[in-house]
């Protein structure tokens, strides 16, 4: 009859201490006990209502129980819910989980920390009618759907606000115009200072989050779009790479969106208007692009470099490609590390040369821009493979090749000072004046010290920028590596001095066999390379090493 | 009587004997068909009341399309009486099943009356609880058409229900009109409290009341001047309107002196005026009436600052909205109850459940651009700052004198006052300047839910858990009135502008406009279905909204007593209401966190083209909904200048 049961009073009876009431009385007693819940829990409302709550507390409660006269509940104050537990056994008997506390316990327990004072902070919530943007409002998306919704409640009261029906993503008007503003400035204007400028900002600004997606996909677009325009290229990828440089945006999700653009860029077939443009320099770019890339999120996208390496070596490997796309796939593989060269390039270098060497000579190949090409894929396997040599002696300072690979040593001392003449020749005659070579030549020594720290950058930008004096240096490396074996005798002294010194290491250092094997693969691999390159090779060792040559 | 005898001797016998198994068997034998006897009598009788009524509902529901809703609504006053008439005869069991077979018909309509007779589980609460009593006490009043009432008798004699005939004589009174029966829209006064409410409503609603604004009030002088410096030589035409519409409302013989009166002061302000020219008017045409208390001088430093914020009212209409600052609480531990700014909104103040009252200075906290808007505050500040220098570093000044949870507090309209109204059953009187209580008044028996100072200060309302409102001067401890005729608490208090009315919001979901002179209820406003919690009046006083705990927000037009345009505008409680300067605009907070703006000219507008219309079709249109970050509002004023600022404390988490 009444929704507190008869068992219930029994229960409260025995808590009090009435062992044994009449079941009559229980029974009487149910209904008025509902009445005064009723009532009490009438009262609670309406103090929590003028406490401007829409929540029931404990409070409430015993505020109501004030009202009523009757003493309030005392010891159920409480921020939390409280916690009632089902009786094993009764159905419909709940007890509330109240933990024993050991007093001791609470002394000890260190003071908890003071609450925050009260304090008002102001701010817009609306000027003339409109929301700023700002933290202390909601975000924009939740004030149109409420809207929304609204709009279709009172189909009748047509609302003023011209309201774009679902949009699940809204752009603030400051961020379309400067989206607006990059774009125009990346197609019309990216030799500007503005543009250089705009980089700058898209490096470091924060709150560009919301455009990425946009810009993913208009770099996506223009890419496959201006192909043939390098400027436009260059300036995309330069975008790339700043927005990849900014800290404040999580471009993750979107680089399976920029991938393709670059790799597009690093191993087209054709790109440029013409084909003396300077493709070869957006190539690079883009390596290095992807490089970083790899470096940065390799450890979150696991198949990242995999998949990436897998395509160029793709491109590499298949002869009916061009050997523009060659190059491409060359510079993105070096770009990834010496250990990627070694293990991808390296293998397959002698057959590609097999391949790559007719195309470089002159009475084989008659098309004067292919032999360029030719050359210019030469090039970039010959640094990629002298990087690798270079780190491989790198991690092995100290170490020095075993004796019977003298005769290599000398051969490569000679060809060492063979280069440099080789290059000041080629240098005077072609009159493009490069001031770090000409060093080299002058004074060998200095030069290889400064030559670890610009080889990379330094050989490709100055075989970017002169392509026939590169050319020309290498052809005549082939053509006279012969010659320059027999040149120059003050070498040869050298070189004894050179073996002396080798010879007092090599009794100290037996503790280290296993790096001495390494060292050996070294030296094979330095060998090796250098059978198919020519002394061109020796400029990617370090000084340390050549003083022991020497 | 023969068988009890025989009874008596057999079990004397028995006991005699020793005989006590068959003792107890032949009792409780006995006790078992007694009390089947009476089972069966309450079977019948509720049976008949169920049967009686289920076969009046279907009836009702099968009647005819257009005479149907009239039908219906008789269905309301038989339900809950029979239930009670169960109840009163002691059938608890039965009453409830009745009750819960039924109860979803109504639900919609009436759920919280409904959850509240539900608690009724036997007689005396019947008697207890005040609306069941009121109930059966009272007649209701019930319109209905000729011919449905004709239908109606014809059905009750064909059946033969004679206890629904019982009930529906005893508890319901027919209002036979001929015609057509009223339309659906019509039904505002259905849904409210049964009793004879309606009736005394419709008889309240007959008095006359003066709703114009006070006359000679600084608005009105400006707005003089400004006439006056536009075009002297039509003054004459000029005068003779407002004149008209005194004429209508107030004695003739009263003009004489106060024409004369305005004539002096507004050459005073005519100077000030005519430097800089509004555009528009500022004060919509309403009648003037005199007011019937007396009312504090203005001090001139006080009426010039006025005057500045007049001159740079923002207009606002439905294009032009307003700017919105938002006064946020943090830290409040869910302990703050009420909030109150001043009105130029460089003073906020809070109160909360731990009894204290905090005070901010705005302008100290480094929004010094707010504060500056009011020169006549300057002395004020200045004298807190002094004050408030010895302080510790705390940011607010800390009132400390309730015993009990802070329900409301209050500013006086130049700030330099606080009311601040609690649970303790007390209303206090602060200093902002000395950051002192200066009075506690004590009057009511129960907590004060609410406190209003008048809006020419001095004067001050409250309302109260014991049903009642009172209205204060600051410089009597004792209440100069006592309204009472509320059936529940009365929840929230508003000054009409003129200062000759009060309204008050109560439990019993009504609101009454009560004179202050006579203390007696001039109007009665039905038609809210849950605890009013909100009032606001429009500037010229012709206007009121009321917004209740389940979001609705309704207008009415004071004059007639009718509502206007009830809309739900919210999901949630409406804390608080605030019109507009002008009068243009409505604003409403809620719990919902949200801040809604309301085009109240277009919907006013409306209503007076279609006054000929019996039917109250026109609606609040909604201009804006503003949301806050979790934050509840709790209290909305618009400043003079028409800024709108408001304030809420933040509820992370929740």
């Amino acid at each position: 009859m009444s929704i507190v049961p008869k068992e219930t009073i029994e229960v409260i009876a025995q808590s009090i201490g009435i062992p044994n009431l009449s079941p009559d009385v229980a029974l009487a007693l149910a209904p008025d006990v509902e009445y005064r819940l009723r009532e009490i829990i009438q009262e609670a409302i309406k103090c929590m209502r003028h406490s401007k709550r829409t929540v029931l507390t404990t409070d409430d409660m015993d505020s109501a129980l004030n009202l009523r006269n009757i003493e309030p509940i005392y010891g159920f104050a409480s921020g939390d819910p409280l916690k009632f537990k089902r009786a094993i056994g009764h159905k419909d008997l709940f007890y509330l989980d109240d933990r024993e506390v050991d007093f001791k316990e609470v002394i000890d327990a260190p003071l908890p920390k003071a609450p925050l004072d009260t304090a008002v902070v102001t701010h817009w919530l609306a000027i003339e009618g409109v929301q700023p943007a700002i933290p202390e409002n909601p975000p924009i998306e939740a004030i149109v759907a409420p809207q929304d919704g609204k709009k279709m409640d009172h189909g009748k009261d047509d609302l003023p606000v011209d309201l774009k029906l679902p949009i699940k993503h809204v752009l603030s008007r400051e961020l379309q115009l400067y989206f607006d503003k990059i774009g125009e400035l990346i197609l019309l204007r990216p030799e500007t200072a503005l543009f250089k400028e705009a980089l700058l900002s898209l490096a470091k600004d924060s709150g560009l989050h919301p455009l990425v997606p946009y810009f993913s996909y208009f770099i996506a677009d223009e890419v496959s779009r201006n192909l043939s325009n390098l400027s436009i290229l260059f300036a995309l990828m330069r975008v790339l790479k700043s927005l990849l440089s900014n800290p404040h945006i999580h471009i993750e999700p979107y680089l399976h969106q920029m991938m393709p653009s670059i790799i597009t860029c690093l191993v087209a077939k054709r790109v440029g208007e013409q084909v003396s443009d300077n493709h070869w320099a957006i190539r690079d770019f883009a390596a290095k692009l992807v490089a970083s890339i790899c470096r940065r999120y390799g450890h979150v996208y696991h198949n990242l470099q995999s998949r990436l390496t897998k395509t160029l070596i793709h491109a590499f490997l298949d002869p009916s490609k061009a050997l523009t796309q060659h190059y491409g796939a060359i510079r993105g593989l070096s770009a990834l590390g010496p250990s990627v060269v070694r293990l991808l390039i390296l293998p397959n270098l002698e057959t590609y040369m097999q391949l790559l060497e007719p195309e470089m000579q002159l009475e084989k190949q008659k098309n004067e821009l292919k032999r360029k090409e030719a050359c210019r894929v030469y090039g970039s396997l010959l640094l990629a493979a002298g990087s690798c040599l270079y780190d491989r002696l790198r991690l092995f300072p100290g170490l020095l090749s075993p004796p019977d690979r003298q005769p290599w040593k000398t051969n490569k001392k000679i060809a060492l000072t063979h280069l440099p003449k080789n290059k000041r020749k080629a240098s005077s005659t072609l009159n493009s004046h490069q001031p770090p070579t000409k060093k080299l030549a002058v004074d060998p020594t200095g030069a290889n010290s400064q030559f670890p720290s610009t080889d990379g950058p330094a050989t490709s930008s100055s075989s970017g920028s002169n392509p026939n004096h590169h050319h020309s240096h290498n052809s005549s490396n082939n053509n006279s590596s012969n010659a320059g074996n027999t040149t120059n005798t003050n070498t040869n002294i050298n070189n004894a001095t050179g073996g002396g010194v080798h010879a007092q290491r090599v009794s100290g250092s037996a503790v280290l066999r296993q790096a001495w094997k390494e060292d050996m693969d070294a030296g094979h691999l330095l060998s090796s390379l250098h059978s198919l390159f020519g002394e061109g090779i020796f400029s990617f060792i370090q000084p340390a090493e050549m003083h022991c040559f020497i | 009587m023969e068988d009890e005898d025989i009874e008596k001797a057999v079990l004397a016998y028995l006991r005699k004997k020793g005989l006590k198994l068959t003792e107890l068997a032949l009792q409780e034998e006995q006790s078992r068909l007694s009390s089947d006897a009476s089972h069966s009598r309450s079977q019948n009788v509720a049976d008949r009341y169920f049967d009686g009524y289920s076969r009046l509902r279907s009836w009702a529901y099968n009647s005819l399309d257009s005479y149907k809703h009239e039908l219906l609504r008789v269905l309301y006053p038989v339900f809950i009486h029979c239930f009670m008439d169960l109840v009163a005869q002691g059938y608890m069991q039965e009453a409830r099943t009745f009750f819960h077979t039924f109860r979803e018909d109504h639900e919609m309509m009436h759920l919280r009356d409904l959850q509240k007779l539900e608690g009724i589980l036997s007689p005396s609460h019947l008697e207890e609880m005040e609306l069941a009593r009121f109930s059966r006490q009272n007649k209701v009043k019930i319109r209905l058409c000729q011919y449905s009432y004709g239908l109606l008798l014809q059905f009750i004699h064909k059946t033969k229900s004679f206890d629904m005939l019982g009930v529906i004589n005893q508890h319901i009174n027919f209002e036979v009109t001929p015609g057509q029966p009223t339309s659906i829209s019509d039904d505002s006064e259905a849904v409210s409290l049964v009793g004879a409410s309606q009736d005394l409503a419709r008889e309240l609603n007959q008095k006359e009341l003066h709703w114009g604004l006070l006359e000679d009030s600084v608005e009105e002088r400006m707005e003089k001047a400004l006439s006056d410096s536009d075009r002297t030589e039509v003054e004459g035409n000029k005068e003779g309107d407002p004149e008209e519409n005194n004429k209508k409302k107030t004695d003739g013989n009263k003009q004489g002196t106060s024409v004369s009166n305005k004539k002096k002061k507004d050459k005073a302000v005519g100077a000030t005026g005519k430097t800089t020219r509004s555009e528009t008017s500022m004060v919509s045409v309403a009648p003037r009436v005199k007011s019937e208390l007396t009312l504090p001088q203005l001090p001139p430093e006080v009426e010039l600052s006025i005057l500045e914020d007049l001159r740079n009212r923002a207009q606002l209409n439905s294009l032009a909205l307003p700017s919105v600052s938002f006064y946020t609480f943090l830290h409040t531990h869910n302990g703050l109850n009420c909030s109150a700014i001043s009105h130029d909104g460089s003073l906020v103040a809070g109160g909360f459940s731990d009894s204290s009252v905090k005070v901010w200075d705005m302008a100290k906290i480094g929004q010094p651009g707010r504060a500056s808007n009011s020169q006549g505050e300057n002395g004020s500040m200045q004298g807190m700052h002094s004050l408030a220098s010895d302080e510790a570093k705390r940011p607010y000044s800390l009132l400390q004198g309730h015993s009990g949870p802070v329900y409301s507090v209050s500013f006086s309209p130049f700030a330099d006052f606080l009311l601040s109204s609690s649970s303790d059953n007390t209303i206090r009187l602060w200093s902002t300047r000395l950051n002192a209580n200066l009075v506690c008044y004590k009057g009511h028996n129960f907590p004060v839910w609410d406190a209003q100072f008048s809006p020419v200060g001095h004067y001050f309302a409250t309302a109260s858990h014991d049903r009642t409102a009172r209205v204060w001067s600051m410089e009597r401890i004792q209440p100069l009135r006592v309204m009472a005729g509320h059936l529940s608490d009365v929840d929230c208090v508003q000054w009409h502008p003129n200062c000759n009315y009060i309204v008050t919001g109560s439990s019993d979901k009504t609101v009454r406009l009560w004179d202050v002179q006579s203390g007696e209820c001039a109007r009665l406003f039905i038609g809210h279905r849950s605890m009013v919690l909100s009032l606001a009046i429009s500037p010229d006083g012709r206007f009121m909204a009321s917004g209740d705990e389940d979001g609705t927000i309704i207008m009415w037009d004071l004059s007639t007593g009718r509502s206007v345009s009830p809309i739900m505008g919210h999901n949630s409680c409406v804390w608080t209401l605030a019109f507009s300067c002008e009068g243009t605009l409505l604003a409403s907070g809620s719990a919902d966190c949200m801040v809604k703006l309301w085009d109240v000219t277009s919907s006013m507008k409306a209503l007076k083209t279609d006054e000929s219309k019996s039917g109250p079709t026109s609606r609040l249109r909604l201009l804006k909904a503003l949301p806050t970050k979790s934050t509840p509002v709790y209290n909305l004023r618009f400043s003079r200048r028409n800024l709108l600022f408001a304030a809420g404390a933040l509820s992370a988490g929740s």
